[in-house]
């Protein structure tokens, strides 16, 4: 048993890019589930923990951290995901944050914009972004391997959860993006993770918040 | 010659954690300047290398790296500024995250509610303060960094962001007294001190917005 917890609500959220990586490296782990109206009561166990009074929390032990992006890393650190050198590792730690720039410009739109009106110009502004992660790959292999290097690292895992989140929004969206559709085919059929997006945990887990309370309007 | 160039706007902004980093530690940087419109037109060459279109860069030798807190944390890991084992990079790493999700709050509210949101922003903003209040006081009572017991890349960061409100609302570490003991701690440190009285420092100002 790895004694890995992860305390977030029932959703993918910012928590889907750890447990891909879990999933994926065969590191089992404790999901610790917590309703979005527990938490914002403030009465949450966990709250008090909570450094930045927000979730996703890790737990290693009596180790407690927060921060989707320092759990990446501090798990990445721990168990080889972070390149092959000095040099790799800070080009992956820059796509990862440029991942991250990407999932809060979603996150704005999820949760900020109105759908119907802002989902145009958020989709006619995707390419964009997505063109410098093409590029990125075209630069490692012409696209054959990862996002960065040779192996898999905590960037992948991000990269490959944030493209399924925009796949969700739009189906067609990396149809101008051989590259970037090549990678997440190869990635998502990679054995353990195939069978971590599979399973009955990952099905029932809406995308976030917002989409799981459309889910259960309806 | 130095080894380091920093490639950014003449403005404090991203660049900011990163050269009080440098000059703290005494270490010397060429700073490589970009003029925004230059930028935003496409005219300056520099933009198409920008991996993600943005600045800060940042050049060791041959090697090129953007985004600001992956600079930091290069940095950080190459001068032994990222906490003393395992568990404290983690936990530097957790806390610069926290700072800069309120960099991000503070530029979109600086970009975007200007002239609106003042008073807005500076009633939200001990909410904020509060966090990092609360985490000085679980370590040595304040007394030291804001993790551990030697300077790391997130206390650049943090001074910064912190200067950033003290220009927008003078008094808003009154109600902070470990804040307000650990900013005139590390801005006191010898090299840190100089940096900021120079003319290069002042002459910046925090955003294109401050000029």
């Amino acid at each position: 048993m790895s004694g890995y917890t992860l305390t977030y609500y029932p959703v993918r959220g910012r928590a889907e890019a750890i447990r891909l990586l879990l999933a994926d490296q065969d590191i089992p782990w404790e999901e610790d589930e917590v309703q979005w109206q527990d938490w914002c009561s403030g009465n949450h166990d966990e709250r008090k923990k909570a450094v930045f009074g927000r979730l996703p929390q890790f737990q290693n032990g009596d180790f407690v951290l927060c921060q989707s992006n320092s759990i990446l890393r501090y798990l990445a650190h721990k168990h080889g995901l972070t390149g092959d050198n000095d040099e790799e590792s800070a080009h992956i730690d820059m796509v990862n944050d440029s991942v991250e720039d990407l999932r809060k410009k979603y996150g704005r739109f999820i949760y900020f914009t109105c759908q119907e009106k802002g989902k145009g110009k958020y989709l006619e502004a995707l390419p964009q972004q997505l063109e410098f992660f093409e590029r990125v790959l075209s630069k490692n292999h012409n696209g054959s391997k990862f996002v960065v290097g040779q192996k898999i690292s905590y960037a992948d895992y991000n990269l490959v959860d944030l493209l399924q989140c925009h796949l969700d929004l739009s189906p067609e969206c990396l149809s101008a993006f051989p590259l970037l559709r090549a990678y997440l085919e190869r990635l998502v059929s990679q054995p353990t993770l195939s069978d971590y997006l599979n399973s009955d945990a990952r099905k029932r887990r809406p995308i976030t918040l917002k989409h799981k309370m459309a889910e259960s309007e309806k | 010659m130095p080894d380091y160039a920093l490639i950014y706007f003449p403005v404090r902004g991203r660049a900011e954690a990163i050269r009080l980093l440098l000059a703290d530690q005494g270490i010397d940087w060429e700073e490589d300047e970009v003029q925004i419109a230059d930028w935003v037109s496409g005219k300056d060459g520099r933009k198409k290398d920008a991996v993600f279109g943005q600045l800060p860069g940042f050049r060791d030798g041959d090697f090129v790296l953007y985004q600001s807190n992956s600079i930091l944390r290069y940095l950080g890991n190459k001068h032994g500024l990222d906490g003393s084992d395992a568990h404290e990079r983690a936990v530097v790493d957790m806390v610069n995250s926290g700072v800069e999700d309120l960099r991000q709050k503070y530029g979109r509210f600086l970009y975007f509610e200007y002239e609106t949101g003042k008073d807005k922003y500076l009633e939200t903003l001990p909410a904020q303060l509060d966090l990092f209040e609360r985490i000085l006081s679980k370590n040595a009572n304040g007394s030291a960094f804001i993790v551990g017991n030697k300077i790391s890349y997130a206390d650049y960061n943090l001074l910064d962001t912190l200067h950033c409100h003290i220009d927008l609302s003078p008094t808003c570490l009154s109600n902070y007294p470990l804040l307000s003991a650990y900013v005139e701690r590390l801005v006191s440190r010898p090299k840190l001190a100089k940096y900021l009285n120079s003319d290069v420092c002042k002459r910046r100002p925090i955003t294109p917005k401050h000029k």
